[in-house]
Protein backbone atom coordinates (compact mmCIF):
# COMPACT_ATOMS: atom_id res chain seq x y z
CA UNK A 1 0.00 0.00 0.00
CA UNK A 2 2.56 2.55 1.24
CA UNK A 3 4.85 1.55 -2.17
CA UNK A 4 1.96 1.89 -4.30
CA UNK A 5 1.30 5.80 -2.38
CA UNK A 6 5.05 6.12 -2.92
CA UNK A 7 4.52 5.45 -6.99
CA UNK A 8 1.84 7.49 -7.19
CA UNK A 9 3.44 10.93 -5.51
CA UNK A 10 6.12 9.87 -7.77
CA UNK A 11 3.79 10.08 -11.08
CA UNK A 12 2.23 13.22 -10.30
CA UNK A 13 5.70 14.45 -9.41
CA UNK A 14 6.75 13.82 -12.76
CA UNK A 15 3.70 14.92 -14.59
CA UNK A 16 3.68 18.27 -12.75
CA UNK A 17 7.36 18.88 -13.65
CA UNK A 18 6.19 17.83 -16.81
CA UNK A 19 3.59 20.23 -17.52
CA UNK A 20 5.51 23.08 -15.70
CA UNK A 21 8.39 22.77 -18.15
CA UNK A 22 5.60 22.62 -21.48
CA UNK A 23 4.04 25.74 -20.25
CA UNK A 24 7.50 27.22 -20.41
CA UNK A 25 8.45 26.23 -23.75
CA UNK A 26 4.68 26.94 -25.05
CA UNK A 27 4.96 30.59 -23.16
CA UNK A 28 8.27 30.80 -25.08
CA UNK A 29 7.20 29.95 -28.85
CA UNK A 30 4.22 32.54 -28.06
CA UNK A 31 6.63 35.09 -27.09
CA UNK A 32 8.25 34.51 -30.51
CA UNK A 33 5.38 34.59 -32.78
CA UNK A 34 3.74 37.69 -31.04
CA UNK A 35 6.38 39.76 -31.94
CA UNK A 36 7.05 39.23 -35.19
CA UNK A 37 3.20 41.33 -35.67
CA UNK A 38 3.24 44.41 -37.07
CA UNK A 39 0.46 47.36 -36.47
CA UNK A 40 0.55 50.70 -38.02
CA UNK A 41 -1.56 52.27 -35.84
CA UNK A 42 -0.92 54.96 -33.09
CA UNK A 43 -0.47 53.62 -29.76
CA UNK A 44 0.72 54.69 -26.39
CA UNK A 45 4.47 53.19 -25.91
CA UNK A 46 4.45 50.76 -22.79
CA UNK A 47 7.59 52.12 -21.21
CA UNK A 48 7.70 55.57 -22.78
CA UNK A 49 11.31 56.11 -22.01
CA UNK A 50 14.72 53.76 -19.99
CA UNK A 51 14.16 53.45 -16.26
CA UNK A 52 17.45 52.88 -14.29
CA UNK A 53 16.36 51.64 -10.70
CA UNK A 54 18.96 51.77 -8.10
CA UNK A 55 18.55 49.75 -4.73
CA UNK A 56 20.97 49.46 -1.70
CA UNK A 57 20.09 47.58 1.72
CA UNK A 58 22.12 46.13 4.57
CA UNK A 59 20.85 44.11 7.28
CA UNK A 60 21.70 42.85 10.05
CA UNK A 61 20.64 39.84 12.53
CA UNK A 62 21.88 38.27 15.40
CA UNK A 63 20.11 34.63 17.81
CA UNK A 64 21.32 32.33 19.37
CA UNK A 65 20.35 29.12 17.07
CA UNK A 66 22.53 28.98 14.31
CA UNK A 67 22.07 25.89 11.78
CA UNK A 68 25.76 25.23 11.14
CA UNK A 69 26.47 24.50 14.84
CA UNK A 70 23.29 22.09 15.21
CA UNK A 71 20.89 24.82 16.25
CA UNK A 72 22.62 26.77 19.14
CA UNK A 73 25.48 29.20 18.55
CA UNK A 74 25.97 32.43 16.89
CA UNK A 75 23.31 33.67 14.02
CA UNK A 76 25.18 36.87 13.68
CA UNK A 77 25.13 38.12 10.17
CA UNK A 78 25.71 41.02 8.06
CA UNK A 79 24.57 41.52 4.19
CA UNK A 80 24.88 44.55 1.94
CA UNK A 81 23.12 44.25 -1.33
CA UNK A 82 23.17 46.32 -4.31
CA UNK A 83 20.93 45.53 -7.06
CA UNK A 84 20.75 47.61 -10.56
CA UNK A 85 17.60 46.89 -12.51
CA UNK A 86 17.68 48.83 -16.60
CA UNK A 87 14.42 48.83 -18.29
CA UNK A 88 14.87 49.87 -21.99
CA UNK A 89 11.76 50.05 -24.37
CA UNK A 90 12.61 48.36 -27.76
CA UNK A 91 9.82 49.47 -29.19
CA UNK A 92 6.59 50.52 -28.40
CA UNK A 93 5.42 47.03 -27.90
CA UNK A 94 8.47 45.63 -26.37
CA UNK A 95 10.64 46.18 -23.46
CA UNK A 96 13.99 44.61 -22.58
CA UNK A 97 14.45 44.09 -18.65
CA UNK A 98 18.10 43.70 -17.17
CA UNK A 99 18.18 43.18 -13.11
CA UNK A 100 21.41 42.58 -11.40
CA UNK A 101 22.12 42.02 -7.57
CA UNK A 102 25.40 41.64 -5.94
CA UNK A 103 25.37 40.39 -2.46
CA UNK A 104 28.12 40.43 0.15
CA UNK A 105 27.66 39.05 3.50
CA UNK A 106 29.86 38.01 6.60
CA UNK A 107 28.28 35.24 8.84
CA UNK A 108 29.27 33.77 12.55
CA UNK A 109 27.07 31.28 11.76
CA UNK A 110 28.83 30.06 8.27
CA UNK A 111 31.94 31.00 9.54
CA UNK A 112 31.69 28.05 11.73
CA UNK A 113 31.68 25.41 8.98
CA UNK A 114 35.11 25.38 10.49
CA UNK A 115 35.32 26.76 13.60
CA UNK A 116 38.66 25.76 14.20
CA UNK A 117 40.31 28.45 11.71
CA UNK A 118 43.95 28.19 10.17
CA UNK A 119 45.44 26.41 13.69
CA UNK A 120 44.23 22.90 13.31
CA UNK A 121 41.96 22.71 16.56
CA UNK A 122 41.71 26.28 16.88
CA UNK A 123 43.47 26.52 20.23
CA UNK A 124 46.00 28.25 20.97
CA UNK A 125 48.34 28.76 24.38
CA UNK A 126 50.55 31.44 25.58
CA UNK A 127 52.68 30.93 28.02
CA UNK A 128 52.26 34.64 29.73
CA UNK A 129 48.23 33.96 29.77
CA UNK A 130 47.64 36.74 27.29
CA UNK A 131 44.12 36.77 26.11
CA UNK A 132 42.99 36.99 21.92
CA UNK A 133 41.23 35.58 20.56
CA UNK A 134 42.59 36.04 16.68
CA UNK A 135 46.38 35.53 17.96
CA UNK A 136 48.32 31.97 16.74
CA UNK A 137 51.62 33.38 17.95
CA UNK A 138 52.73 33.66 21.13
CA UNK A 139 53.77 37.10 22.76
CA UNK A 140 57.23 37.46 21.23
CA UNK A 141 55.02 36.00 17.54
CA UNK A 142 56.61 32.36 17.81
CA UNK A 143 53.36 30.40 16.23
CA UNK A 144 52.44 27.83 18.72
CA UNK A 145 50.92 24.75 17.84
CA UNK A 146 47.63 23.36 17.78
CA UNK A 147 46.67 21.34 20.83
CA UNK A 148 43.44 20.69 22.95
CA UNK A 149 42.41 22.10 25.98
CA UNK A 150 42.14 19.13 27.95
CA UNK A 151 46.18 18.98 26.65
CA UNK A 152 46.67 22.15 28.95
CA UNK A 153 47.45 19.67 32.23
CA UNK A 154 50.34 18.31 30.20
CA UNK A 155 51.48 21.72 29.15
CA UNK A 156 52.50 22.66 32.66
CA UNK A 157 54.31 25.94 31.25
CA UNK A 158 51.32 27.38 28.99
CA UNK A 159 47.84 28.39 30.63
CA UNK A 160 45.51 28.15 27.76
CA UNK A 161 43.71 31.45 27.54
CA UNK A 162 41.49 31.57 24.77
CA UNK A 163 40.29 29.19 22.49
CA UNK A 164 38.23 30.51 19.39
CA UNK A 165 36.62 27.25 18.68
CA UNK A 166 32.88 27.35 19.81
CA UNK A 167 29.43 27.92 18.18
CA UNK A 168 29.32 31.41 20.13
CA UNK A 169 32.54 32.83 18.32
CA UNK A 170 32.42 33.72 14.97
CA UNK A 171 35.85 31.65 12.76
CA UNK A 172 38.53 33.31 10.48
CA UNK A 173 37.96 30.54 8.34
CA UNK A 174 36.76 30.65 4.19
CA UNK A 175 33.14 30.35 4.72
CA UNK A 176 33.31 33.62 6.98
CA UNK A 177 32.19 35.84 3.91
CA UNK A 178 30.78 35.24 0.54
CA UNK A 179 29.68 37.62 -2.32
CA UNK A 180 26.19 35.94 -4.19
CA UNK A 181 25.83 37.75 -7.61
CA UNK A 182 22.68 37.80 -9.55
CA UNK A 183 21.64 38.67 -13.05
CA UNK A 184 18.37 38.30 -15.19
CA UNK A 185 16.75 39.04 -18.17
CA UNK A 186 13.69 39.58 -19.24
CA UNK A 187 11.93 40.30 -22.39
CA UNK A 188 8.22 41.21 -22.48
CA UNK A 189 5.73 42.22 -25.46
CA UNK A 190 2.38 43.13 -25.66
CA UNK A 191 -0.26 43.21 -28.05
CA UNK A 192 -1.82 46.01 -29.88
CA UNK A 193 -4.79 46.39 -27.76
CA UNK A 194 -2.94 46.00 -23.93
CA UNK A 195 -5.09 43.21 -23.36
CA UNK A 196 -2.35 40.33 -23.79
CA UNK A 197 1.50 40.30 -22.46
CA UNK A 198 4.31 37.81 -22.53
CA UNK A 199 6.95 37.64 -21.27
CA UNK A 200 10.32 35.73 -20.97
CA UNK A 201 12.86 35.52 -19.01
CA UNK A 202 16.19 33.85 -18.06
CA UNK A 203 18.58 33.94 -14.36
CA UNK A 204 21.82 33.37 -13.01
CA UNK A 205 22.89 33.31 -9.42
CA UNK A 206 26.39 32.02 -8.10
CA UNK A 207 27.75 31.82 -4.90
CA UNK A 208 30.49 29.68 -3.34
CA UNK A 209 28.64 26.73 -2.88
CA UNK A 210 25.66 27.33 -4.83
CA UNK A 211 24.94 27.80 -9.12
CA UNK A 212 21.53 28.62 -9.98
CA UNK A 213 20.08 29.27 -13.86
CA UNK A 214 16.34 29.79 -14.25
CA UNK A 215 13.95 30.52 -17.49
CA UNK A 216 10.71 31.22 -17.29
CA UNK A 217 7.92 32.57 -19.37
CA UNK A 218 4.46 34.54 -18.37
CA UNK A 219 1.22 35.28 -20.04
CA UNK A 220 -1.10 38.06 -18.71
CA UNK A 221 -4.53 38.56 -20.03
CA UNK A 222 -6.66 41.53 -19.17
CA UNK A 223 -10.46 41.67 -19.73
CA UNK A 224 -13.35 43.41 -18.78
CA UNK A 225 -12.16 47.12 -20.56
CA UNK A 226 -8.97 46.25 -18.46
CA UNK A 227 -10.81 46.14 -15.07
CA UNK A 228 -9.88 42.16 -14.68
CA UNK A 229 -6.31 40.56 -15.44
CA UNK A 230 -5.52 36.71 -14.96
CA UNK A 231 -1.86 36.11 -15.42
CA UNK A 232 -0.32 32.77 -15.27
CA UNK A 233 3.41 31.88 -15.24
CA UNK A 234 5.91 29.13 -14.80
CA UNK A 235 9.53 29.22 -13.70
CA UNK A 236 11.94 26.17 -13.78
CA UNK A 237 15.44 26.71 -11.52
CA UNK A 238 18.44 24.00 -12.06
CA UNK A 239 20.45 24.55 -9.47
CA UNK A 240 23.54 23.01 -8.28
CA UNK A 241 25.40 22.33 -4.87
CA UNK A 242 29.07 22.70 -4.62
CA UNK A 243 28.77 21.64 -1.24
CA UNK A 244 31.05 22.62 1.36
CA UNK A 245 30.96 20.38 4.99
CA UNK A 246 31.67 20.54 8.50
CA UNK A 247 35.65 20.61 8.62
CA UNK A 248 35.62 17.80 11.48
CA UNK A 249 33.14 15.31 9.01
CA UNK A 250 34.84 16.35 6.15
CA UNK A 251 38.26 15.74 7.35
CA UNK A 252 37.25 12.43 8.99
CA UNK A 253 36.92 10.97 5.70
CA UNK A 254 39.62 12.26 3.86
CA UNK A 255 41.52 11.03 7.12
CA UNK A 256 40.21 7.33 5.71
CA UNK A 257 38.01 7.64 9.22
CA UNK A 258 41.41 7.54 11.12
CA UNK A 259 41.18 9.59 13.85
CA UNK A 260 45.00 9.40 13.73
CA UNK A 261 45.73 11.19 10.43
CA UNK A 262 45.47 14.43 8.71
CA UNK A 263 43.27 16.96 10.61
CA UNK A 264 42.98 14.81 13.70
CA UNK A 265 46.87 14.25 13.97
CA UNK A 266 47.67 15.34 18.02
CA UNK A 267 44.49 16.63 18.25
CA UNK A 268 42.92 15.15 21.74
CA UNK A 269 39.48 14.55 21.38
CA UNK A 270 37.78 14.58 24.48
CA UNK A 271 34.46 12.88 25.83
CA UNK A 272 31.74 14.06 27.72
CA UNK A 273 33.53 14.19 31.35
CA UNK A 274 36.23 16.01 29.51
CA UNK A 275 38.72 13.59 29.17
CA UNK A 276 40.72 12.73 26.69
CA UNK A 277 39.69 9.38 24.86
CA UNK A 278 41.99 6.73 23.29
CA UNK A 279 41.48 7.11 19.45
CA UNK A 280 42.86 3.33 18.97
CA UNK A 281 39.72 2.34 21.56
CA UNK A 282 36.14 1.61 20.90
CA UNK A 283 34.57 4.15 22.32
CA UNK A 284 35.80 7.01 19.73
CA UNK A 285 33.73 10.13 18.05
CA UNK A 286 32.92 9.05 14.19
CA UNK A 287 30.12 10.97 12.03
CA UNK A 288 26.73 8.44 11.40
CA UNK A 289 27.05 8.62 7.76
CA UNK A 290 29.87 8.48 5.65
CA UNK A 291 27.78 9.32 2.54
CA UNK A 292 27.58 12.89 1.92
CA UNK A 293 25.65 14.74 -0.71
CA UNK A 294 25.12 11.72 -3.40
CA UNK A 295 23.08 14.27 -5.81
CA UNK A 296 24.72 17.75 -5.99
CA UNK A 297 21.62 19.18 -8.20
CA UNK A 298 18.53 20.53 -6.86
CA UNK A 299 15.52 21.94 -9.42
CA UNK A 300 12.13 24.00 -8.26
CA UNK A 301 9.89 23.71 -11.24
CA UNK A 302 6.64 26.43 -10.22
CA UNK A 303 3.91 27.45 -11.61
CA UNK A 304 2.05 30.53 -10.24
CA UNK A 305 -1.58 31.99 -11.14
CA UNK A 306 -2.41 35.24 -10.34
CA UNK A 307 -6.31 36.95 -10.70
CA UNK A 308 -7.04 40.96 -10.15
CA UNK A 309 -9.88 42.47 -10.09
CA UNK A 310 -10.98 46.06 -9.94
CA UNK A 311 -13.75 46.49 -7.63
CA UNK A 312 -14.44 50.03 -8.01
CA UNK A 313 -12.78 53.42 -8.42
CA UNK A 314 -10.74 53.14 -5.12
CA UNK A 315 -10.44 49.39 -4.19
CA UNK A 316 -9.03 46.78 -6.02
CA UNK A 317 -7.86 43.13 -4.88
CA UNK A 318 -6.02 40.20 -6.15
CA UNK A 319 -5.32 36.80 -5.38
CA UNK A 320 -2.24 34.61 -5.75
CA UNK A 321 -1.17 30.95 -6.08
CA UNK A 322 1.48 29.15 -6.74
CA UNK A 323 2.49 25.93 -7.01
CA UNK A 324 6.04 25.17 -6.39
CA UNK A 325 7.74 21.58 -6.29
CA UNK A 326 11.51 21.16 -5.74
CA UNK A 327 13.50 17.87 -6.03
CA UNK A 328 17.22 17.04 -5.35
CA UNK A 329 19.28 17.58 -2.70
CA UNK A 330 17.21 20.26 -0.31
CA UNK A 331 19.57 19.90 2.64
CA UNK A 332 21.93 22.03 3.55
CA UNK A 333 25.08 20.08 3.65
CA UNK A 334 26.84 22.50 6.04
CA UNK A 335 24.05 22.22 9.15
CA UNK A 336 25.51 20.19 11.70
CA UNK A 337 22.80 17.63 13.72
CA UNK A 338 23.57 16.17 17.12
CA UNK A 339 21.86 13.12 18.59
CA UNK A 340 20.62 12.48 22.08
CA UNK A 341 21.42 8.91 21.54
CA UNK A 342 24.66 8.97 20.70
CA UNK A 343 27.77 9.90 22.45
CA UNK A 344 29.13 13.74 22.47
CA UNK A 345 32.95 14.69 21.49
CA UNK A 346 34.61 17.81 22.14
CA UNK A 347 37.91 19.43 21.07
CA UNK A 348 38.77 22.64 23.26
CA UNK A 349 38.98 23.65 26.54
CA UNK A 350 37.23 20.46 29.00
CA UNK A 351 36.06 22.80 31.91
CA UNK A 352 33.63 24.44 29.52
CA UNK A 353 32.13 21.40 28.30
CA UNK A 354 29.37 21.99 31.03
CA UNK A 355 28.80 25.24 29.74
CA UNK A 356 28.43 24.34 26.55
CA UNK A 357 25.12 25.33 25.19
CA UNK A 358 26.19 29.08 27.12
CA UNK A 359 27.39 32.14 25.39
CA UNK A 360 29.87 31.75 27.92
CA UNK A 361 31.79 29.08 26.23
CA UNK A 362 34.49 30.41 24.00
CA UNK A 363 36.70 27.42 23.39
CA UNK A 364 35.89 23.93 23.20
CA UNK A 365 33.34 22.69 20.18
CA UNK A 366 31.14 19.49 19.96
CA UNK A 367 32.15 17.48 17.19
CA UNK A 368 29.07 16.61 14.68
CA UNK A 369 26.93 13.19 14.28
CA UNK A 370 25.82 14.12 10.65
CA UNK A 371 24.78 16.70 8.31
CA UNK A 372 21.27 17.26 8.01
CA UNK A 373 19.12 15.32 5.94
CA UNK A 374 15.86 15.84 4.74
CA UNK A 375 13.69 14.60 1.94
CA UNK A 376 14.69 15.05 -2.06
CA UNK A 377 11.32 16.09 -2.97
CA UNK A 378 9.17 18.84 -1.52
CA UNK A 379 5.62 20.65 -2.87
CA UNK A 380 4.95 23.97 -2.16
CA UNK A 381 1.56 25.76 -1.99
CA UNK A 382 0.80 29.23 -1.14
CA UNK A 383 -2.11 31.25 -1.75
CA UNK A 384 -1.73 35.02 -0.73
CA UNK A 385 -4.65 37.72 -1.39
CA UNK A 386 -3.79 41.34 -1.82
CA UNK A 387 -6.42 44.21 -1.50
CA UNK A 388 -5.93 47.64 -1.39
CA UNK A 389 -8.20 50.93 -0.79
CA UNK A 390 -7.53 54.62 -1.70
CA UNK A 391 -9.09 56.19 1.21
CA UNK A 392 -8.50 59.94 0.34
CA UNK A 393 -5.69 62.04 -1.02
CA UNK A 394 -3.63 61.87 2.26
CA UNK A 395 -4.27 58.05 2.84
CA UNK A 396 -3.87 54.65 1.26
CA UNK A 397 -4.64 51.21 2.72
CA UNK A 398 -2.20 47.90 1.66
CA UNK A 399 -3.30 44.70 2.97
CA UNK A 400 -1.51 41.45 2.59
CA UNK A 401 -2.37 37.65 3.40
CA UNK A 402 -0.73 34.70 2.65
CA UNK A 403 -1.52 30.81 3.78
CA UNK A 404 1.21 28.27 3.00
CA UNK A 405 1.50 24.67 3.20
CA UNK A 406 4.04 22.09 2.36
CA UNK A 407 4.59 18.22 2.46
CA UNK A 408 7.52 19.05 5.10
CA UNK A 409 4.49 19.74 7.30
CA UNK A 410 5.16 23.56 7.47
CA UNK A 411 2.08 25.37 7.07
CA UNK A 412 2.29 29.08 8.06
CA UNK A 413 0.08 32.71 7.62
CA UNK A 414 1.38 35.89 6.95
CA UNK A 415 -0.66 39.34 7.40
CA UNK A 416 0.76 42.45 6.45
CA UNK A 417 -0.79 46.12 6.42
CA UNK A 418 1.04 49.09 5.12
CA UNK A 419 -0.37 52.72 5.33
CA UNK A 420 1.02 55.31 3.00
CA UNK A 421 0.19 58.67 3.96
CA UNK A 422 1.35 61.46 2.19
CA UNK A 423 2.69 64.59 3.74
CA UNK A 424 2.80 66.76 0.77
CA UNK A 425 2.84 66.58 -2.75
CA UNK A 426 6.39 64.59 -2.82
CA UNK A 427 6.75 62.91 0.06
CA UNK A 428 5.13 60.00 1.02
CA UNK A 429 5.58 58.43 4.66
CA UNK A 430 5.08 54.32 4.94
CA UNK A 431 4.60 53.35 8.41
CA UNK A 432 4.10 49.11 8.09
CA UNK A 433 3.24 45.72 9.93
CA UNK A 434 3.89 42.13 9.35
CA UNK A 435 2.67 39.25 11.71
CA UNK A 436 4.25 35.74 10.63
CA UNK A 437 3.52 32.08 11.59
CA UNK A 438 4.27 28.81 10.92
CA UNK A 439 4.55 25.49 12.35
CA UNK A 440 7.14 23.16 12.53
CA UNK A 441 8.63 20.79 9.75
CA UNK A 442 8.24 17.18 10.66
CA UNK A 443 12.12 16.78 10.38
CA UNK A 444 13.07 19.41 12.91
CA UNK A 445 13.92 18.83 16.35
CA UNK A 446 16.74 21.33 18.65
CA UNK A 447 20.04 20.74 19.53
CA UNK A 448 20.72 17.10 20.83
CA UNK A 449 16.82 16.31 20.59
CA UNK A 450 17.28 14.07 17.40
CA UNK A 451 17.75 10.60 17.33
CA UNK A 452 20.35 8.51 15.41
CA UNK A 453 16.91 6.27 14.18
CA UNK A 454 15.33 8.94 11.95
CA UNK A 455 15.65 8.61 8.16
CA UNK A 456 15.40 12.40 8.09
CA UNK A 457 16.52 15.72 10.47
CA UNK A 458 17.69 19.34 10.97
CA UNK A 459 17.91 21.85 13.44
CA UNK A 460 17.44 24.54 11.25
CA UNK A 461 15.34 27.25 13.51
CA UNK A 462 14.39 28.79 10.13
CA UNK A 463 12.15 25.67 9.83
CA UNK A 464 10.99 25.57 13.80
CA UNK A 465 7.57 26.64 14.75
CA UNK A 466 7.98 30.19 15.70
CA UNK A 467 5.92 33.53 15.08
CA UNK A 468 7.57 37.42 14.01
CA UNK A 469 6.82 40.72 14.18
CA UNK A 470 8.41 43.06 11.62
CA UNK A 471 7.61 46.85 11.92
CA UNK A 472 8.32 48.98 9.05
CA UNK A 473 8.49 53.05 8.37
CA UNK A 474 9.76 54.83 5.24
CA UNK A 475 9.52 57.90 3.49
CA UNK A 476 9.97 58.44 -0.31
CA UNK A 477 10.33 61.47 -2.52
CA UNK A 478 8.80 61.77 -5.80
CA UNK A 479 9.35 64.02 -8.76
CA UNK A 480 6.76 63.23 -11.75
CA UNK A 481 8.71 65.64 -13.51
CA UNK A 482 12.25 64.23 -12.63
CA UNK A 483 13.71 67.78 -12.75
CA UNK A 484 16.90 66.67 -11.28
CA UNK A 485 19.64 65.37 -13.08
CA UNK A 486 22.33 63.22 -13.10
CA UNK A 487 23.87 62.95 -16.70
CA UNK A 488 20.99 62.04 -18.92
CA UNK A 489 19.18 60.76 -16.28
CA UNK A 490 16.20 62.56 -14.58
CA UNK A 491 15.80 61.68 -10.53
CA UNK A 492 12.09 60.46 -9.76
CA UNK A 493 11.92 59.27 -6.82
CA UNK A 494 14.03 58.21 -3.54
CA UNK A 495 12.82 55.64 -1.26
CA UNK A 496 14.04 54.97 2.57
CA UNK A 497 13.13 52.46 4.76
CA UNK A 498 13.71 50.55 7.64
CA UNK A 499 12.62 47.13 9.14
CA UNK A 500 13.00 45.89 12.21
CA UNK A 501 12.21 41.87 12.36
CA UNK A 502 11.86 40.24 15.77
CA UNK A 503 11.33 36.00 16.25
CA UNK A 504 9.91 34.76 19.56
CA UNK A 505 12.89 32.33 19.25
CA UNK A 506 15.10 35.02 20.11
CA UNK A 507 16.34 35.97 16.35
CA UNK A 508 16.48 40.26 15.67
CA UNK A 509 17.18 41.51 13.08
CA UNK A 510 16.80 45.04 10.90
CA UNK A 511 17.08 45.88 7.50
CA UNK A 512 17.96 49.21 6.05
CA UNK A 513 16.88 49.99 2.53
CA UNK A 514 17.56 53.15 -0.05
CA UNK A 515 16.48 52.88 -4.29
CA UNK A 516 16.75 55.55 -6.32
CA UNK A 517 14.59 55.69 -9.72
CA UNK A 518 15.69 57.21 -13.15
CA UNK A 519 14.17 58.31 -16.10
CA UNK A 520 16.55 58.52 -19.37
CA UNK A 521 15.71 61.58 -21.42
CA UNK B 1 -6.22 24.44 4.02
CA UNK B 2 -8.68 23.60 1.21
CA UNK B 3 -11.08 25.62 3.92
CA UNK B 4 -8.64 28.19 4.27
CA UNK B 5 -8.22 28.15 0.47
CA UNK B 6 -11.70 28.24 -0.54
CA UNK B 7 -12.84 31.29 1.74
CA UNK B 8 -9.96 33.21 0.14
CA UNK B 9 -11.62 32.45 -3.28
CA UNK B 10 -15.18 33.02 -1.65
CA UNK B 11 -13.94 36.62 -0.59
CA UNK B 12 -12.60 37.21 -3.77
CA UNK B 13 -15.18 35.91 -5.52
CA UNK B 14 -17.91 37.79 -3.43
CA UNK B 15 -15.87 41.14 -3.66
CA UNK B 16 -15.98 41.52 -7.65
CA UNK B 17 -17.55 43.92 -9.32
CA UNK B 18 -20.41 43.67 -11.94
CA UNK B 19 -19.83 47.28 -13.49
CA UNK B 20 -16.62 48.10 -15.19
CA UNK B 21 -14.67 50.96 -14.16
CA UNK B 22 -13.65 53.14 -17.11
CA UNK B 23 -10.09 54.47 -17.92
CA UNK B 24 -10.58 57.94 -17.15
CA UNK B 25 -11.92 56.51 -14.03
CA UNK B 26 -9.14 55.17 -12.87
CA UNK B 27 -7.09 58.18 -11.26
CA UNK B 28 -7.18 56.59 -7.97
CA UNK B 29 -6.06 53.04 -8.71
CA UNK B 30 -3.50 54.10 -10.85
CA UNK B 31 -2.02 55.97 -7.84
CA UNK B 32 1.60 53.90 -7.15
CA UNK B 33 0.74 52.97 -3.73
CA UNK B 34 -2.08 51.49 -5.40
CA UNK B 35 0.18 48.83 -6.94
CA UNK B 36 -0.84 45.26 -6.77
CA UNK B 37 2.31 43.40 -6.04
CA UNK B 38 5.01 43.88 -3.71
CA UNK B 39 7.12 47.12 -4.15
CA UNK B 40 10.25 46.69 -5.61
CA UNK B 41 11.74 48.82 -2.63
CA UNK B 42 11.03 46.03 -0.78
CA UNK B 43 12.80 43.44 -2.86
CA UNK B 44 15.77 42.81 0.21
CA UNK B 45 13.09 42.63 2.83
CA UNK B 46 11.32 39.55 0.78
CA UNK B 47 14.49 38.29 0.17
CA UNK B 48 15.64 38.06 3.68
CA UNK B 49 12.12 36.78 4.30
CA UNK B 50 12.74 34.14 1.86
CA UNK B 51 15.81 33.46 3.97
CA UNK B 52 14.70 33.28 7.59
CA UNK B 53 11.23 31.53 7.07
CA UNK B 54 9.87 28.45 5.68
CA UNK B 55 7.34 29.81 3.65
CA UNK B 56 7.77 32.18 0.28
CA UNK B 57 5.42 32.85 -2.67
CA UNK B 58 1.91 33.73 -3.85
CA UNK B 59 3.00 37.60 -3.97
CA UNK B 60 3.47 38.29 -7.04
CA UNK B 61 7.26 37.34 -6.99
CA UNK B 62 9.64 35.01 -8.01
CA UNK B 63 8.64 31.25 -6.64
CA UNK B 64 12.14 29.11 -5.97
CA UNK B 65 15.84 28.47 -7.12
CA UNK B 66 18.53 29.61 -4.82
CA UNK B 67 19.89 28.47 -1.62
CA UNK B 68 19.23 30.45 1.28
CA UNK B 69 21.33 29.01 2.88
CA UNK B 70 22.84 32.14 5.29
Amino acid sequence: MAENQVVVVVVINRRLKMKIIIIVVVLFISLVGFSQTTNKEYKKRVLETAEVDILSSFYSQDGDNASVTGGIGTEKLTDLATNFTVSIPLNDDDVFTVDATISAYTSASSSNLNPFDANGSGLVYYENGENDHDKSSNKNGNPIAATSGASSAVLSNNTLVSGGASPWYESTGASKSDVWVNGTFNYSHSSDNRNTILNADASFAKEFDYTSIGIGGGLTKLFNEKNTEIGLKANVYLDTWNPRYPTEIHSYLTANQNLNNGFFSGVDILNQSGNIIDKNGTNVWSPINTTLVDNNARNTYSLSVSFSQILSKKTQVSLFFDLVQQDGWLANPMQRVYFADRDNYYIGNASNIPNYTSPTNTNVFQLADDIERLPNSRLKLPIGIRFNQYINEAVTLRTYFRYYYDDWGVKSSTAEIELPIKISDKFTFYPSYRYYTQTAADYFAPFEQHLSTEEFYTSDYDLSKFNSNQVGVGLSYTDIFAKSHIWKLGLKSIDLKYNSYKRNTGLKAGIISAGLKFVMD
Amino acid sequence: MIKKIGLLLLIGSLTTSCVAVKEYEKVYLNDPDMLLSAKKSNKFVTSFQVYREAASGANGGKSGGGCGCN
